[in-house]
């Protein structure tokens, strides 16, 4: 099972070296940047930004690939809906439907931004450490009044590290719960109802008692949920400032196409 | 450097699980304990960096009380755990990120975290590791790399909770080498087990049973001491074997029964060179 969440994959491009911070950034920037920009023109634009990037990146298209795939059928709702949804001058009729040429534009540029920022994010979560970006989402976070919603930064960034650690392990037990109670005559026909409560109370049973267990393992090697540092030194460099700097004149000037 | 006094624990439930433990702990020495299952040995260990505290009694390390909330985080610097069960010791995505982790709670710079992990991976010899997930390794490497995380917090003691329990022999006996090589190299060992083979090289071996202390001593007196046939704990078979030998008035003395080999060598001199 590959990990489902993050897929990085280390290296040594530019864009590895960058501060987690500045990519953060840059996705939540070049993010604005699709949903803001009206013209095909400016969004082929970000297009041919992502494809020089990930040259850049030196990191194969079986990542951008899988980062897309599971959206692809949303996609393609959004698409469907805005083409026959929008009015506009009707280009055939079939049917109750009538697609228009409006909808066939809306419907390609929202499709095209989803798309965007899925691959942007991509290309982030590839080339960054997950619990590097843990840690610049931690510093972001850490001068953000957080207590008042009971956390504070440094659990908010323990919590990421664990949910990307045990999500595999979860999937497994899964597995294992399932071939545990199989082996017991438990039949997992097609009806849900039946296998559902079968599966589910062993397996939060056995999660529980994980996460107890967990829980002291971490106690012990001194988690207390405060203040702590990291292995990840995070240091804004030049290259830094300047890649924000040169992205923000770059959406400056797409903005004003 | 430990000391515990007077300690009674008994869970929410109501279990009592210790009753009036009384014990100290020297630094440098290697300590074992023994007791079956349900036995109180784990909620013994938890008192033993304040992850539990006594509900009478007290649980000092180095003059301080576990009781004492500002002090736990040094005690724990001081007293690390290792438990039974590798998978749910991990926090990390990888072995490295994994080591992190105790260094990290300690707000040691990223330098000197680094470091440490260096160390500890050269310790436990799965530098090919680092950038592996802990989960993808065998029982016995998962093992290790869990030493390996409270090592980087470089305690004074460590603590071992069953540790081999749940892991094929050869990687038990992998991690046993390990235990002892840190204790030549000056850690402070508490060694927990209800497999009494593994307590051989021990200084001092502790029988509890019910949550009460029944017996302390050497291994020499305590793996062969009859009572523990009643407690269903099966001594070593080299020892019980030497036990039977003197009843017929053959003594092996107590340094050769540590192996078969060192036994077989010793039968051998006695029988037929003389
Ligand atoms: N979390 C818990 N809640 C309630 N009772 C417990 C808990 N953990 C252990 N016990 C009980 O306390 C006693 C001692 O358990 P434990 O210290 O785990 O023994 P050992 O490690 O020697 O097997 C047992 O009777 C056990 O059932
Ligand atoms: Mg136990």
């Amino acid at each position: 099972m590959q990990e489902p969440v993050f897929s990085y994959i280390p290296g040594k491009s530019f864009l590895h070296t960058l501060d987690p911070r500045t990519k953060l950034t840059a996705v939540m920037l070049l993010g604005i940047l699709a949903f803001r920009t009206e013209s095909f023109f400016g969004i082929g634009i970000l297009f041919a930004f992502f494809v020089a990037l990930t040259s850049f990146s030196g990191l194969p298209a079986r990542v951008f690939l899988r980062a897309v795939r599971p959206m692809v059928l949303f996609i393609i709702f959004i698409f469907l809906a805005q083409l026959f949804f929008t009015e506009g001058k009707v280009l055939t009729s079939f049917w109750i439907l009538h697609p228009s040429l409006e909808g066939l534009q809306n419907g390609f540029r929202l499709s095209a931004r989803f798309i965007l920022l899925l691959l942007f994010a991509a290309l982030m979560t590839a080339s960054t450490d997950p619990s590097a970006i843990t840690c610049g989402i931690e510093r972001m976070l850490r001068p953000l009044p957080l207590r008042w919603l009971g956390v504070n930064s440094f659990e908010l960034a323990t919590m990421m590290n664990l949910s990307i650690a045990f999500l595999p392990l979860l999937f497994e037990r899964v597995e294992r719960t399932k071939a545990a109670q199989a082996s017991r005559g438990m039949y997992f026909g097609k009806n849900p109802f039946h296998s559902v409560p079968a599966l589910a109370i062993p397996l939060i049973r056995g999660v529980i008692r994980d996460a107890e267990e967990l829980a002291l393992a971490m106690e012990s090697r001194g988690y207390q949920g405060t203040r702590r540092t990291s292995m990840h030194e995070l240091l804004m460099q030049r290259r830094d400032w300047i890649s924000l700097l040169a992205l923000v004149l770059f959406a400056a000037l797409l903005l004003r196409f | 450097m430990i000391r515990l006094e007077n300690v009674s624990y008994s869970y929410p439930d109501g279990t009592p699980a210790l009753r009036n433990i009384n014990m100290g702990i020297k630094k440098g020495e290697y300590i074992g304990i023994i007791g079956k299952n349900g036995s109180g040995k784990s909620t013994l260990a938890l008192h033993l960096n304040g992850l539990l505290r006594p509900q009478k009694g007290k649980v000092m390390v180095r003059g301080m009380n576990t009781g004492d909330f500002s002090k736990l985080q040094v005690i724990r610097k001081i007293v690390g755990i290792v438990f039974q069960n590798p998978e749910t010791q991990f926090v990390g995505r990888t072995v490295e990120e994994d080591l992190a982790f105790g260094p990290e709670n300690l707000c040691l710079p990223p330098l000197e975290i680094r470091r440490r992990i260096d160390r500890a991976l050269a310790e436990i010899e799965l530098e090919k590791y680092r950038y592996h997930s802990p989960k993808a390794l065998s029982g016995g490497q998962g093992q290790c790399v869990a030493l390996a995380g409270v090592l980087a917090m470089e305690p004074e003691c460590l603590v071992f909770d069953e540790v081999t329990s749940m892991l094929d022999p050869e990687s038990g006996k992998n991690v046993l080498e390990r235990v002892k090589r840190l204790h030549e190299k000056g850690k402070t060992v508490v060694h927990i087990t209800h497999n009494l083979e593994e307590l051989h090289a021990a200084d001092r071996i502790i029988v509890i049973d019910r949550g009460r202390i029944l017996l302390e001593g050497k291994p020499e007196n305590v793996l062969s001491d009859p009572s523990l046939l009643d407690l269903g704990l099966t001594p070593p078979s080299l020892i019980e074997l030497a036990e039977h030998l003197k009843k017929h008035g053959v003594v092996i003395p107590w340094d050769k029964t540590s192996s078969p080999s060192s036994f077989a060598e010793e039968i051998c001199r006695l029988f037929l060179k003389t």
